[in-house]
């Protein structure tokens, strides 16, 4: 009995001594955490930008025949083209055109894509920053559920919506492009499913991918 | 002797563990193997003091009762150590899935994988998690292009130009600052839109009331408010009514509640960005039976979208969603 006490008393000092000499951590939760110290929304945005967009550019649609689709039959537009990253009532999609431009404003041009050149069908995005998701949305090539939390997802998007401005947009300005100039263009577009034959699909926002004068 | 002590010991330890085992196992499963009662579902809820949560908690619990579920209402009261009881008991009591809705992003991981550890799957409603591997899936409101169309308007109304407060949510809820950072990310943009107060009053309309009216003390002459959520808008509002200035102020909000919805009808808010509280809790209720019937197959995280509501097309809306919902 005197030994077995004597056991007990010297396992308890090396329990008390192992349990305050290691510590244990779940793997996921350091998995986790360095995951979160390596992230950068810009290094993503980058690699998206000059490594894997423009492999999807040729999915892209013509503006013309998505429009025309919109008014007649939304749900089809939707069906064939258009993309979101979860549940919405607004779908992005990936197009491409040219046209004239009619009148340039502060933060955008308007262009008309078909004849006659009197009415603008498309207005293009060129202000010096660009809110949304159309170009990370339209790709298709980002996945929010490979993001730990969407803020990161949501970074990404802020990133390469900076990389338009500076490698499409300011370049772009820099030609001092002029009413009547004919542009092409690649881009994305937000368009919400709910009023199918509405005129507000004749006037469809677009964030540049390319935008070249003719 | 020894012998005899260590005898006592090993039959102390496999008693032990015996009932351990009892306890961990589920009542449909003890006896024949049948079925003896209905499966539960708990719906763990980050708190039930603001009537949004009410809506989200009881259009899950619900739609479990409907789908043939006994289902049970759990009040975290934004306490993750309250939520860490409900999941233990939860555990324990033989819960067969859990739809939940998180008080903290980072702190409720460990409730969620404690429960998928016992086999439990967990379904994330609106407030997010931030892991993608322990929950099934996460129906998560999309907070941040949310509030990037709610900075929009914002702007326009302001003219891009005034000052204005910010009132933000729960600190360490991802919610509070995805909302946040999609709103900046349109107005910071514009440099003559000044934010003279950001302060926390944890989606509570009595804290921000009084938060307001302190921040007022300070900079009476501002122009708006964007408040993280409709409660604080509310109380917001109900600041601005007490100080005399709630026809030169505009107040922003964020959730679609019925009361922030009632005073855009009535002009006295200017936008909320409508939620689905009722569409978000039936996917999960829905999601948590197919994981039951055998799908595994589910994304990690689905955002639903938020919608702009304004004076101009408030008629398309009602509390917590579409009229076309009903």
């Amino acid at each position: 009995m005197k030994k077995a006490c004597k056991y007990a008393i010297a396992a308890v000092i090396i329990a008390f001594l192992v349990y305050y000499s290691v510590y244990f951590e779940n793997l996921e939760d350091i998995k986790e955490q360095r995951r979160k110290e390596t992230f950068s929304a810009a290094e993503y945005a980058r690699d998206f930008w000059d490594n894997q967009l423009f492999s999807v550019l040729d999915k892209a649609v013509d503006v013309q025949k998505l429009i025309e689709l919109f008014n007649t039959d939304m749900n089809e537009a939707i069906k064939k083209y258009g993309k979101a990253p979860g549940v919405s009532r607004v779908f992005a999609y990936l197009i491409k055109g040219n046209g004239t431009i009619l009148t340039i404003a502060e933060d955008f041009l308007e262009v008309s894509i078909r004849e006659p050149q009197t009415n603008p069908d498309i207005k293009i995005t060129t202000g010096l920053y660009i809110p949304g998701n159309a170009v990370r949305d339209a790709s298709g090539l980002v996945d929010v559920s490979d993001f730990s939390d969407t803020m990161k997802f949501n970074e990404i998007s802020s990133e390469i919506n900076k990389i338009v401005v500076k490698e499409v947009i300011r370049p772009f300005l820099d030609k001092k492009p002029q009413a009547g100039n004919t542009i092409r263009f690649f881009g994305a577009t937000q368009v919400s499913q709910d009023a199918t034959g509405a005129k507000e699909y004749q006037l469809v926002d677009v964030v540049p991918i390319r935008l070249e004068l003719e | 002797m020894a012998r005899k002590l260590f005898l006592f010991i090993i039959a102390v330890l496999v008693l032990t563990l015996f009932t351990f085992e009892c306890k961990r196992k589920r009542p449909e499963q003890v006896g024949d193997g049948k079925p003896k009662s209905k499966k539960k579902i708990a719906v763990v809820i980050s708190t039930l003091n603001n009537p949004w949560f009410v809506v989200l908690g009881n259009t899950a619990k619900d739609r479990a009762e409907q789908l043939g579920y006994q289902a049970t209402i759990f009040d975290s009261q934004n306490d993750t150590a309250k939520e860490s009881d409900h999941f233990d008991n939860t555990i324990a009591g033989g819960y067969t899935a859990i739809l939940f809705n998180p008080t903290d992003a980072d702190g409720s991981i460990a409730n969620v994988r404690k429960a998928k550890e016992a086999n439990i799957p967990t379904f994330c409603i609106d407030r997010e998690i931030n892991s993608n591997d322990v929950a099934v899936t996460q129906i998560l409101s999309d907070n941040y292009t949310g509030c990037v169309e709610i900075g929009q308007y914002f702007v326009k109304k302001m003219n891009k130009k005034g000052r204005y407060v910010e009132l933000l949510g729960i600190l360490g809820d991802n919610n509070t600052w995805n909302r946040s950072k999609g709103f900046h990310s349109v107005v910071d943009n514009y440099p003559e839109l000044k934010m003279v107060a950001q302060q926390t009053a944890e989606f509570d309309r009595t804290k921000a009331m009084e938060v307001l009216e302190s921040i007022l003390q300070a900079n009476p002459e501002i122009d708006a408010v964007f408040c993280g959520n409709d409660a604080m808008a509310m109380g917001a509002y109900q600041a601005l009514v007490a100080a005399g200035k709630a026809d030169k102020v505009m107040v922003f909000g964020f959730d679609g509640a019925k009361d922030v919805i009632d005073s855009i009808h009535d002009g006295k808010i200017i936008a909320t960005g409508m939620q689905f509280p009722r569409k978000m809790a039936r996917m999960a209720a829905e999601q948590a039976d197919e994981y039951i019937k055998g799908r595994r197959d589910f994304p990690q995280k689905v955002p639903v979208a938020v919608e702009l509501v304004t004076q101009e097309n408030i008629d398309k809306y009602t509390a917590y969603g579409r009229q076309s919902e009903h």
